[in-house]
């Protein structure tokens, strides 16, 4: 708990439900839905509010508590940092998380969304999902799915339709994946989000030839690419793609 | 191919619609065409609720969702599909669109004179079912609203939980 850095200053980013602190360096952070606990170790940022209430009177004094979100350890924060143009992820949203790991970014797309949306994360590996059930524990706006995401008919039943889909899967077949997870659940119109590794789709061709073909499989699948982007410094031969699920052809 | 009835498996309980108007099968990845199936308004004169099968708590709907996600056809789901099917006449056959294809073969095994269409077979069936999700809890007037949500958060935990390996209440440090 960092109590004596009273000198950072909240700031909202251009996307809705992050934010930016201002101190000595400049951190992303997202609005801790459980106020008092750190899900990984992340670092937190309490600030108090010093709004006067009405007729002049002293407002009961509020804090509100931040968590540091490291572009490191999350695709979505270096896209972020990276300046991706949308993220189509915001408060209210409904998230279909697509390898959700431990659960450590899933819990920052939760603050994101806050307690009025929701986000289904589907995890294979039973070890993480545990960690991923434990984390949602303490955040009811949290679906956890330990299942295989290349077999979405499998969890049919635990999800509506969705706004956005994020793919963080890591798989050669991640396009198919996606796609196939979009025409279930994904509504027309909505937004995919697509972290590409190009060592696990092909470690022989060039990054960039690897994310090329990778935007073709998704123009064939009914999702319009709006736009790509590396995530250097952050990860090595990583691409964002972001794109709008169209479903007409 | 026509479909006349469709079975979406939500989470508070299986449910059973009558396809009132058949959508057309030319133009359907026309752009008006999927954005009809997002209208509530023309949605609703498609397709109307026949049945409702609610599970009786969490247990049930864990057997249940474990059974449906390996395509099985659970005694629940065929008492379900037997009170809200018509009982189909020897020159007729009732087309039923269902998710997935195991569980429309584990159906068609049970009724002989049922067919059934899956969303990987019919371009329509999966639009409609895609509609069915999408409006769902106004479509089933039962429900109140944030029951589906409710049970998605409890029928999520409890399938997980079922399905990890580990024992779900110890926890792995993170090192940074």
């Amino acid at each position: 708990m960092l109590k004596t850095r009273s000198k950072v200053i909240v700031e909202a980013h251009r996307h809705a439900g992050v934010f930016v602190g201002r101190g000595k360096e400049d951190l992303l952070l997202t609005k801790n839905l459980t106020p008092g606990e750190s899900v990984y170790g992340e670092k937190r940022i309490s600030i108090s509010n010093t709004a006067t209430g009405v007729n002049g009177e002293d407002a009961p004094a509020t804090t509100t508590e931040y968590r540091v979100w490291n572009p490191f350890r999350s695709k979505l924060a270096a896209a972020i940092l990276g300046g991706v143009d949308d993220i189509y992820i915001k408060p209210g949203s409904k998230v279909l998380y697509l390898g959700a790991a431990s659960g450590t970014s899933v819990s920052h797309v939760a603050d994101i969304v806050g307690p009025e949306g929701t986000v289904y994360a589907v995890e294979f590996s039973h070890r993480s999902g545990r960690d991923l059930i434990n984390m949602a524990t303490h955040r009811t706006n949290v679906i956890p799915i330990v299942e295989d995401a290349r077999h979405p008919l499998k969890y049919r039943m635990l999800l509506p339709m969705v706004d956005v889909i994020f793919a963080d899967v890591a798989q050669p077949d991640q396009a198919r994946i996606v796609g196939y997870n979009a025409s279930q659940f994904l509504k027309v119109g909505g937004g995919v989000l697509i972290s590409i590794k190009a060592n696990c789709i092909d470690s022989t061709a060039a990054p960039e030839a690897v994310f090329a073909a990778e935007v073709q499989k998704l123009r064939e699948l009914g999702i319009k690419p709006k736009e790509q982007l590396t995530l250097e410094p952050f990860e090595r031969d990583h691409a964002i793609v972001a794109g709008i699920y169209q479903r007409s052809s | 191919m026509s479909v006349d009835y469709l079975l979406h498996e939500s989470p508070v309980g299986y449910a059973v619609f009558k396809v009132i108007h058949q959508p057309d099968t030319i133009g359907n990845r026309l752009k008006e065409v999927q954005a009809a199936v997002q209208d509530l308004d023309k949605f609703g004169k498609t397709v109307e609720l026949v049945g409702l099968s609610p599970f009786q708590g969490t247990q049930d709907a864990l057997q249940e969702i474990n059974d449906i996600s390996e395509g099985i056809m659970s005694d629940f789901l065929r008492a379900t599909l037997e009170t809200n099917l018509p009982k189909a006449g020897k020159k007729k056959s009732i087309v039923l669109g269902v998710s997935e294809k195991n569980l429309a073969g584990s159906i068609r095994a049970a009724f002989p004179n049922l067919s059934c269409e899956t969303g990987e077979t019919n371009q329509v069936v999966a639009d409609l079912l895609r509609g069915l999700r999408m409006h769902r809890e106004k479509l089933v007037k039962k429900v109140q609203p944030g029951d589906m949500d409710r049970s998605i958060l409890g029928l999520g935990h409890a399938y997980s939980r079922s399905k990890v390996k580990f024992n779900v209440n110890k926890h792995d440090n993170h090192i940074i």
